[in-house]
């Protein structure tokens, strides 16, 4: 598997030849290959997690040990309950299913913004920034609006796609800058995002606390939205609502769309991946770059917007890291919006789940996050290896001329 | 005080179930009893006892604040208070840290929807709003918490007058910082009379931490500075060392923290410094022993008896809703306490003084203000 890419002995050629075959192996790979390998470097994920968290049942201290090994002590964690109370804690019943699909729905759009600006060859760690902006942008919109309108359905239909709209506008903004800094000042996007993401936290804080915020409450945060302005909750027990899920399902089929049918999504693909080739070809890279990086945005704000609507209900310092989650998502789907529905169904899952291991399990929070960085290494490795190949001219078709997109 | 002894004697003798009945009806004045640290637990404990198996078939839900255990502070307070209960009680709790306020709602509700759980504990000001909703959707469900107000049938709620602690460390500081003193490893600068206060994030709760902070200051003189800053977190003490160490540069002789884990920071500046700090809700030169040497005194909020008495009301089926409102009368809930290397040690005009402030507080001589506005 993806160790095979920098392994080797000297016998067969040597180490050289076989990386090599591997990797053009591994950028050859057809789709249902690389499901393949995703599969199965996410039970390896899951192996080394086991023994991991075995093994630190060792160094802990707990009440009540569930194993005792001569010469090596009380072990306190058992990682086939760990598992067992993650798959619990995620679908144990409807309310939990909620829940994870609740996490899901907001990573879905994290992911999907995230996988926008990677298609088009643009690292954007800012989704935390637009997202946080966005819902805020949408809890003053729907506070605003929300007084108008008839406390009814109608009403719904009103206020909530405005919020949205709104949401993602604002995203779209503070994506397109770091967009407009690339295209016109070749300011690198991913030192840009990042800083930017800072000042969006700091900006909202600042807004919230000082001016717009509920100034009553000791928290830092808006007052809570009206019921109008709130997606109905699909499943009792948790907000989670099949509307913002299809809507998100929706928006990848449509990505998926713009990116393998349309001109316009064309045109993206191939000003990421080869700007001067796409210059050639009569493409506005400059313009491509800003798009990409605004649409980005926009999705970033409008997972924002499905946050304050459907899971917080107000703004609260503290949001939630769902855009760095996001990249994650984007990574274990090799950035293809059909793919990112997956990953972030794992996501959800292991998001939902974890907080049931902190709940019932003595095994704190951390070892389940290692765990999460466990997959996404794993997972992210052989894709990892198939771009370093591709890149360096491994497998067997050019690249640059098809958009940089393998099926 | 004399009933109670006796009921608890009484109830120890008789059989189980009249146990629980009598020591029920002893509990009127339980709630003030709580500050009263040995004695009401070793009455508890026999309590517990009495009831046998009555008491631990009781769960608890605990829900900290973002700070999270470990803190030293605020947090690990209330976790005292669990763990006492359990060991009184012999109840039982599941607990949970949340990552941000974002999760506090649904950590609640997977509480408050919970079979087993008889009582949900919500540590921390960033519950509130959340718990208006929940509580209201759970009426079934008993909560508790602690720092802020939701006016609901099934909340109990916990606050406290920290503006009368603070306003007491704050005398403190400034006697200290106009009288030539060295004790453990700090010493006071004669030149100048400068105290110093680090906040972690800037809301109302930690205003009035300041707020009574300054004006205890301000009441050992009017002309000591009191710079004040604030870190914007609970859990980062790295920017409270550096906050703190630019206040003792210029020549502060005394911080005092109310920013939970970054108040750990603070203690390190204090260290290095060869100055002094205060510590917040848990007596700190017990719980951050490493820095006993420089912790003069803590501003001590008994977190963890609001969530014992709340717990202890369960176990006696006797919960009930509405507000706690601890200050420094209510048998130390609030209080100015002396660091354990400091005890005794400390100049005995300053003792004196300390305690005169006090008096004048419970008294209503001295009106403690409670946000800065009010300075």
């Amino acid at each position: 598997m993806s160790g095979d890419g920098s392994k080797g002995s000297s016998e067969d050629g040597g180490w050289r030849e076989r990386g090599g075959a591997t990797l053009d192996r591994l950028v050859d790979a057809s789709a249902a290959e690389r499901v393949a390998i995703s599969l199965g470097s996410l039970v390896f994920a899951l192996v080394v997690g086991a023994v991991l968290v075995f093994v630190s049942g060792f160094v802990a201290e707990c009440s009540s040990p569930f194993i005792y090994l001569p010469g090596l002590g009380y072990g306190c964690y058992n990682p086939l309950e760990m598992y067992w109370t993650i798959l619990d804690g995620a679908f144990g019943s409807f309310t939990d299913l909620g829940q994870t699909l609740l996490q899901t729905t907001l990573l879905l759009f994290t992911g999907l913004s995230v996988a926008v600006a990677f298609r088009a060859g643009l690292f954007n760690i800012g989704t935390q920034g637009q997202m946080v902006l966005g819902a805020l942008a949408t809890a003053m919109t729907v506070l605003t609006v929300g007084e108008f309108v008839p406390d009814t359905l109608l009403g719904s239909l009103v206020v909530i796609p405005v919020g949205i709209v709104v949401g993602g506008f604002v995203g779209g903004v503070w994506g397109m800058i770091p967009g407009l800094m690339k295209a016109y000042a070749n300011a690198h996007e991913v030192i840009t995002t990042i800083m930017l993401n800072f000042v969006a936290a700091g900006v909202a804080y600042w807004l919230v606390q000082v001016h717009i915020g509920d100034l009553a409450s000791d928290s830092v945060q808006t007052e809570p939205i009206p019921g109008v302005a709130r997606l109905p909750a699909s499943i009792d027990g948790s907000r989670f609502s099949l509307i913002a899920l299809v809507g998100a399902l929706a928006i990848a089929i449509g990505i998926a769309l713009l990116y393998s049918r349309t001109v316009i999504g064309y045109d993206l693909r191939t000003s990421g991946i080869q700007e001067a080739a796409a210059e050639y070809g009569g493409v506005d890279a400059r313009r491509n770059v800003v798009t990409s990086m605004t649409l980005s945005g926009v999705l970033g704000g409008i997972a924002g917007a499905i946050y304050v609507t459907m899971v917080q209900y107000r703004w609260q310092a503290g949001i939630p890291p769902l855009g760095f989650d996001g990249i994650a998502v984007s990574i274990l789907a090799g950035n293809n919006p059909i793919g990112v529905i997956p990953a972030a169904l794992l996501f959800g899952t292991l998001k939902t789940g974890s907080v049931a291991v902190d709940i019932s399990l003595g095994i704190p929070n951390e070892l389940v996050e290692v765990l999460r960085g466990l997959i996404i290494l794993f997972i992210a490795m052989p894709e990892f290896f198939r771009l370093l190949g591709k890149h360096y001219g491994f497998g067997s078709e050019p690249v640059a001329t098809d958009g940089g997109e393998r099926r | 005080m004399q009933r109670r002894t006796f009921l608890t004697t009484a109830g120890v003798g008789v059989t189980a179930g009249l146990a629980g009945c009598l020591v029920d009806d002893g509990n009127g004045g339980n709630g003030g009893n709580g500050g009263n640290g040995g004695n009401g637990n070793g009455n508890d404990t026999a309590d517990g006892n009495g009831n046998g198996g009555a008491g631990s078939d009781i769960t608890v839900g605990i829900i900290y604040s973002t700070g999270g255990l470990g803190d030293d502070s605020f947090n690990d307070m209330a976790n005292a208070g669990i763990e006492r209960a359990v060991e009184d009680f012999g109840i039982s709790y599941k607990d949970a840290e949340p990552d941000a306020p974002a999760d506090m709602n649904q950590m609640q509700r997977n509480f408050a929807g919970d079979e087993e759980i008889d009582l949900v504990c919500c540590i921390g000001f960033d519950h509130a709003t959340d718990l208006e909703e929940n509580a209201a959707e759970f009426s079934d469900q008993q909560f508790v918490l602690v720092d802020a107000v939701v006016e609901a049938d099934n909340v109990a709620n916990y606050t406290f007058r920290e503006h009368e602690g603070s306003f007491q460390v704050g005398h403190l500081a400034g006697l200290l910082t106009t009288t030539d003193y060295a004790h453990g490893g700090g010493e006071t600068n004669t030149d100048e009379t400068v105290v110093g206060f680090v906040g972690g994030q800037e809301t109302a709760l930690i205003d009035r931490f300041e707020a009574g902070y300054i004006a205890g200051v301000r009441h050992a003189d009017d002309s000591i500075e009191t710079p004040s800053a604030y870190a914007g977190s609970w859990n980062d003490p790295s920017r409270g060392q550096e906050i703190a160490s630019g206040m003792y540069d210029d020549g502060a002789d005394v911080v005092y923290h109310a920013a939970g884990g970054t108040g750990g920071g603070v203690f390190q500046a204090a260290q290095s410094a060869g100055r002094f700090a205060i510590g917040v809700d848990d007596d700190q030169s017990i719980s951050a022993e490493d820095f006993s040497d420089v912790i003069v005194a803590s501003m001590v909020k008994r977190v963890d008896n609001a969530v014992y008495d709340s717990v202890e009301a369960v176990v006696n089926d006797e919960f009930e809703s509405g507000m706690n409102d601890l200050g420094l009368d209510d048998d130390g809930s609030v209080s100015a306490t002396i660091g354990q290397d400091f005890e005794g040690e400390l100049p005995e005009d300053i003792v004196d003084a300390l305690e005169e402030s006090r008096q004048a507080i419970i008294d209503g001589e001295i009106d403690v203000p409670d946000t800065t506005d009010d300075l």
